[in-house]
């Protein structure tokens, strides 16, 4: 190890680099976007009470911040589009004339007909439905799909609200056929209608939060795991070396030390992998914060990351023997190292979580040690599991080290033996 | 019982149009130095690498003190030291570490791998480079650390290919002197040379072998005797071997 101390520093500087500019970089779009405040334009051409209170109920949302008036000006649908397509703004919203006007009507009618099923006359001005009216949405061409579909649906449920209020208004005047006690029946009202919610609850049964995936979460662990298997390359470079220079030879010609140099091979490169992966994670703990990222939670049971990264390690070893043995030259083996890892991941969902990927490549992830390593760290640190939780991600990833290693003891023999 | 037994041996490697070894069969008495002599191309290394257990032939039968190649290399390996061609050593390593990292492998016991790494250094004149990196090492010291490697274990049968090849003429007088040394000791060795002045010094009885086919054997003086016109091995062994430059490249 001292004969190559900047080679270990490599293997240490250089997948802390990787980690912290991956998770500054996915860190916005692993936010959920209720956690993200948005500049929302708004135009409003009704001015009437049902504009207002989506304006206010907008306003005192924690997701958008209202722009609506421009040099001390309302702002015009002209202006709203203008600044869109700049690109200035990402969301705007026009509010049609004659909004409020319709919704009251609507909740007329719909009062009139109670009132008719009950057997009292109705009592609510109202004629005729218009065709449907619309507030109109406007995004920033580059804006997603999803984040469209996001906006989109936080801004229905402030309309939805805003209309149930004025049909709550319209049913409390004909509870009490008179509107001065009006107030005091829209509160039993909004009590009755907020007595079912939803509330997100811990899975644990420790009383603390359930640590969902965000930027940290995701890549702290995956580009570790991506780094770890980066050092199939020093070992195949290394097996090819020790084999054109000679000393592989040597080791051959000694009984039974084969086996013993390779377990030796495998141990020390396991725990370099294991010493790596707990950097990370010291990376994860300390120094995401100090670059405005959230801390990585290790989970419940965080003592479990000591076998779970010693057979990442193992795997990882045993790859890099694979590669170094089936490999004649480095030239080879290089290119080889380097992008198979590379495919390993992106299919195993080091890039992004597998969840969000296709049926198909969900399966073909099954192929990826990499996506067991994963799915063994996130057992841990997102879902707090134990042992028999992350029972089967290590016992693949130990299968999968030990077929490599055996795989490769074959090709050796054979190449010795048989040429 | 002889040291070496090799019958009738077959090997063609993959792909290669020529055998290897066609048929190839020679004899080693103990406590003898044997040169294994041949033009490139000839078949030694193959003979070596089949008597080491590093090469399977196709046919044939290849006994080390009664013991066969095929069956007990794992036995054959503790009394048997190839010093190869190539320096079989781990160049980012001292010449000490080295030679310990050998010497517990074959598992020998602490003091007296101790007092053999010493004796061995010194005796080939590195004891004062021992810490000093391989890859430092000139090619005369390479190739003596590469032969001190072999050593550790005192291997009865001792082989050598080309351990004289690229060589300084003090390095090359140390290594041939210690070979009739270790031969004195009571130990084979069979070894491999295209010079065969040095071979004629050194070699109690030598082989000839072309084409993977055994050719003659017998001790220096008798071959430049009984051949016509001979005064010197080199003499005897182009009379057997011709003229006829043998440079084929290996198959890949």
């Amino acid at each position: 190890m001292r004969r190559d101390m900047s080679g270990l520093l490599l293997l240490l500087v250089m997948p802390v680099a990787l980690i912290i500019v991956m998770a500054l970089i996915e860190d916005a779009p692993f936010r959920d976007y209720q956690e993200l405040k948005f500049d929302l334009l708004l135009a409003d051409n009704d001015q009437g009470s049902l504009a207002r209170q989506i304006t206010d109920g907008l306003k005192h949302s924690k997701n958008f911040h209202i722009i609506d008036s421009l040099n001390g000006q309302p702002m015009t649908e002209a202006q709203l589009k203008q600044l869109l397509s700049e690109g200035k703004y990402k969301i705007g919203i026009t509010l049609p004339a004659g909004i409020t006007a319709e919704a009251v009507n609507s909740a007329n009618i719909v009062v009139n007909n109670i009132s008719q099923k009950i057997g009292m006359s109705p009592t609510m001005p109202a004629r005729e439905l218009r065709p449907q009216m619309f507030v109109h949405v406007f995004f920033d061409p580059v804006s997603k799909p999803a984040f469209r579909a996001t906006i989109t649906t936080a801004l229905d449920k402030y309309i939805t609200y805003s209309c149930t209020n004025i049909l709550m208004q319209r049913l409390s005047m004909l509870s009490n056929g008179a509107s001065a006690a009006t107030d005091a029946n829209m509160d039993d009202m909004k009590k009755i209608m907020q007595g079912i919610g939803v509330k997100e609850e811990p899975l644990n049964n420790r009383g603390k939060e359930t640590m969902h995936i965000n930027s940290v979460q995701h890549n702290v662990p995956a580009w570790a795991i991506f780094g770890m298997f980066f050092i199939c390359i020093p070992i195949a470079g290394h097996i090819i070396k020790e084999r054109e220079d000679g000393s592989a030879l040597r080791i051959g010609l000694i009984p039974n030390a084969g086996g013993y140099v390779v377990m030796g091979k495998i141990i020390f490169y396991s725990l370099i992998c294991m010493l790596q992966f707990m950097c990370m994670l010291c990376v994860g703990l300390w120094a995401m914060p100090l670059f405005g990222l959230p801390a990585l939670y290790p989970g419940l049971h965080s003592w479990l990351l000591l076998p779970v990264s010693l057979c990442i390690g193992f795997a990882a070893t045993a790859y890099g023997i694979f590669a170094g043995t089936v490999f004649k030259t480095i030239t080879q083996a290089l290119p080889y190292g380097s992008v198979s890892i590379i495919i390993l991941s992106a299919i195993g969902g080091i890039w992004v979580p597998i969840e969000i990927l296709p049926h198909s490549m969900q399966l073909m992830a099954l192929a990826s040690p990499l996506h067991w390593s994963l799915e063994a760290v996130n057992q841990v640190i997102l879902r707090d599991g134990n042992i028999q939780s992350i029972a089967l991600p290590l016992l693949i990833l130990i299968a999968t080290g030990g077929a490599l290693w055996g795989i490769s003891a074959l090709i050796n023999n054979r190449k010795y033996k048989n040429l | 019982m002889f040291a070496i037994e090799i019958r009738d041996i077959h090997k063609k490697y993959k792909g290669a149009i020529t055998p290897a070894l066609d048929g190839f069969s020679f004899f080693v008495l103990p406590k003898k130095i044997v040169g294994l002599l041949g033009p490139n191309g000839a078949g030694k290394t193959t003979t070596i690498n089949i008597l080491c257990g590093l090469v399977k032939p196709d046919s044939g039968t290849a006994i080390i003190s009664g013991m066969d190649c095929m069956k007990e290399m794992d036995s054959i390996r503790r009394f048997i030291g190839l010093v190869p061609q190539q320096i079989a050593l781990f160049e980012s390593l001292t010449a000490n570490e080295n030679l310990l990292y050998i010497g517990r492998l074959y598992g020998l016991e602490s003091n007296m791998l101790a007092n053999r790494i010493r004796y061995l250094l010194e005796r080939f004149g590195l004891d004062k480079h021992a810490d000093k990196r391989i890859k430092a090492y000139s090619g005369g010291m390479k190739r003596r650390a590469n032969i001190i490697a072999s050593l550790l274990h005192e291997p009865d049968l001792l082989v050598l290919d080309e351990p004289t090849a690229g060589v300084d003429v003090q390095s090359r007088a140390m290594i041939l002197e210690f070979m009739k040394e270790y031969k004195n000791q009571g130990k084979t060795i069979l070894y491999t040379s295209h010079l065969m002045d040095e071979a004629e010094q050194v070699c109690d009885d030598v082989v000839i072998v072309d084409e993977g086919k055994f050719v003659i054997n017998g001790a220096p003086k008798d071959l430049i005797k009984s051949t016509t016109n001979c005064k010197r091995l080199e003499d005897v062994f182009l009379h057997y071997t011709g003229r006829v430059v043998r440079d084929t490249p290996t198959d890949e």
